[in-house]
């Protein structure tokens, strides 16, 4: 059942001529790990925000076609309610913490604090957070003090406590090392599988074609493929159109070129190059006549 | 970087167990008391604060407040003051235009203990309370979140600030700007340190709203508090009787004078 329903969005912010996203059409359904992905500037913050009920509540700007999440329209909710069924974790975690708490612990429970969770239940399920993320062990520290990729797990998970229905993520690992994305990524998967359904714009398509259900692909604020992460991350059009596309798979399509690659899927990700690769063992040097 | 901009001492005493509200209460009916009652009450409550300083345990820090900060102000108030106050005419004594009379030194005694009484008893409250244990009291009977949000991310933020100062200056000065020379040097250098400053604040402003409104901060049902601040009858009890003999302490001054 679609939980998220964008028909005909185009959005305008304020002061500016151009729209940031034209036309777009998007359905997502309960318990989907979508990804969007695109070059800068491609729309994907803004499609973000858009979901997250901060366009137009918030930007203002100019907002035609419907958005709609779990059966309620975006300009008939105001954002104190919208929030409660969508959580936004963006990129900068520096200006993600409230500043409000003193500790980790604190900075997690305040969003249960403002929606008015009963004191009894903020402890359990901020406990819960934590250790779902894994920084239990941050629980205790000033929220100022930890590095940049600790800071981003503390934004997810402020996040993540208050259980929204949609979870929408915008390069929620930018400042991680790969052991933390791989982990954060686990955790989003973990959450999809429970049932939350998760957008998540991302740059780093190795990941993507690993976790993700569904990846969107957007440039200049249209929706220029949506489907599979192995069909849309291998596509000719993504290259074309200027996209980071993974080094496996433009190794592979030369090497597909030259008959080496034997398979009809490119690979994405370094496992499935591996696998695709050993298919097809290349003359040794003795069968070669040297 | 890891200072905050709290005078909080993290320990365990009478004082800090008192509800803030109680604290916040025994500060006012010390202001109060200095200012409205009689004139000659306010040096004698020098002896209650500093007996409060050492219930609350944190008479090293009070005194290291006391000297460096205190001290100095009220001692520059009581010689201008005393010098500049047109009252009186026993003159103890003069030098050059100045005057010294035994009631300008009286008065300026009063006003300096007046000073001295209101600072330190804010001193001991911000060292026996903890910032955010103050405002989660006060928002649960009144306070708008608003009000508490600004002041407690405040004493945050600017250490956080300086710390982002620092970076600017030493990516500037990594690019060649001279912040260590001549005056004119210096101000000159100012402008590519404050632009970035500034023009990033905005852009964080922009960012931690987003952030905190991703989190209810508006939203409207009744906030609840992770901490619970205990309100003990000691303290409700207290709160009565402290308003008693503050209003007691200015009519009894009214009736007499």
């Amino acid at each position: 059942m679609a939980i998220v329903t964008l028909q005909n969005v185009t959005y305008k912010y304020p002061l500016t001529e151009t729209p940031v996203l034209q036309n777009v059409n998007l359905q997502i359904n309960e318990g989907e790990f979508v990804a969007v992905i695109g070059p800068n500037g491609a729309g994907k913050s803004t499609l973000c925000y858009t979901l997250a009920g901060f366009v137009p509540h918030f930007f203002k700007g100019e907002l035609t076609g419907t958005v709609e999440v779990a059966g309620v329209e975006t300009h008939q909710s105001s954002l104190n309610e919208w929030v409660l069924n969508v959580g936004l974790a963006f990129q900068n975690p520096f200006n993600q913490i409230s500043g409000a708490k003193y500790t980790v612990f604190e900075e997690i429970a305040f969003g249960l604090e403002n929606i008015g969770v009963p004191r009894e239940d903020i402890r359990p399920r901020v406990e819960k957070a934590l250790a779902l993320t894994g920084i239990s062990d941050l629980a205790d520290r000033s929220p100022y003090s930890l590095s940049g990729g600790q800071q981003q797990r503390v934004a997810l998970t402020s996040i993540l406590v208050m259980e929204p229905k949609v979870l929408v993520l915008d390069e929620p690992t930018s400042q991680m090392d790969p052991i933390g994305t791989r982990e954060v990524f686990g955790v989003i998967r973990t959450m999809a599988e429970r049932g939350m359904t998760v957008v998540l714009a991302e740059h780093k398509v190795e990941w993507i074609a690993a976790f993700a259900d569904r990846v969107v692909a957007l440039k200049d604020g249209q929706v220029l493929l949506d489907g599979k992460p192995g069909d849309v991350l291998t596509s000719p059009t993504l290259e074309e159109a200027g996209f980071g596309i993974s080094r496996y798979t433009s190794t592979a399509r030369k090497a597909k070129e030259m008959g080496l690659w034997k398979k009809d899927q490119l690979p994405v990700t370094l496992e499935e190059a591996v696998e695709g690769f050993s298919l097809t063992p290349s003359p040794s040097p003795k069968e070669r006549g040297e | 970087m890891n200072n905050r901009l709290s005078f909080f001492v993290p320990i365990q005493s009478p004082l800090h167990a008192l509800n803030p509200l109680t604290k916040l209460a025994l500060v006012f009916a010390m202001i109060a008391l200095a200012f409205f009652s009689f004139p000659w009450l306010a040096p004698g409550l020098v002896i209650p604060i500093f007996i409060a300083g050492l219930v609350g345990k944190v008479q090293n820090q009070y005194f290291f407040v006391v000297t460096r900060l205190i001290l100095p102000t009220v001692a520059f108030m009581f010689i201008m003051q005393s010098l500049f106050l047109p009252l009186g005419d026993v003159t103890i004594f003069a030098f050059w235009i100045f005057d010294v009379t035994r009631e300008s030194l009286q008065a300026a005694f009063i006003t300096v203990s007046r000073i001295f009484v209101m600072v330190s008893s804010f001193t001991l409250l911000l060292l026996t309370t903890h910032p955010s244990e103050l405002m989660t009291d006060l928002t649960r009977r009144g306070l708008p979140p608003q009000f508490a949000y600004v002041i407690i991310s405040t004493l945050q933020i600017i250490p956080q600030m300086q710390a982002k100062a620092q970076t600017i200056i030493a990516a500037q000065s990594s690019r060649g700007l001279d912040t260590q020379s001549t005056f004119a040097k210096r101000v000159g250098a100012l402008v590519p340190l404050v632009g970035p400053m500034v023009f990033g604040s905005l852009v964080e402003v922009e960012e931690r709203a987003i952030a905190i409104e991703a989190r209810g901060f508006t939203s409207t049902r009744v906030k609840t508090s992770l901490k619970d601040v205990p309100d003990s009858r000691f303290d409700q009890i207290l709160r009565w009787g402290i308003l008693v003999i503050v209003i007691l302490a200015i009519i009894s001054r009214l009736w007499l004078s």
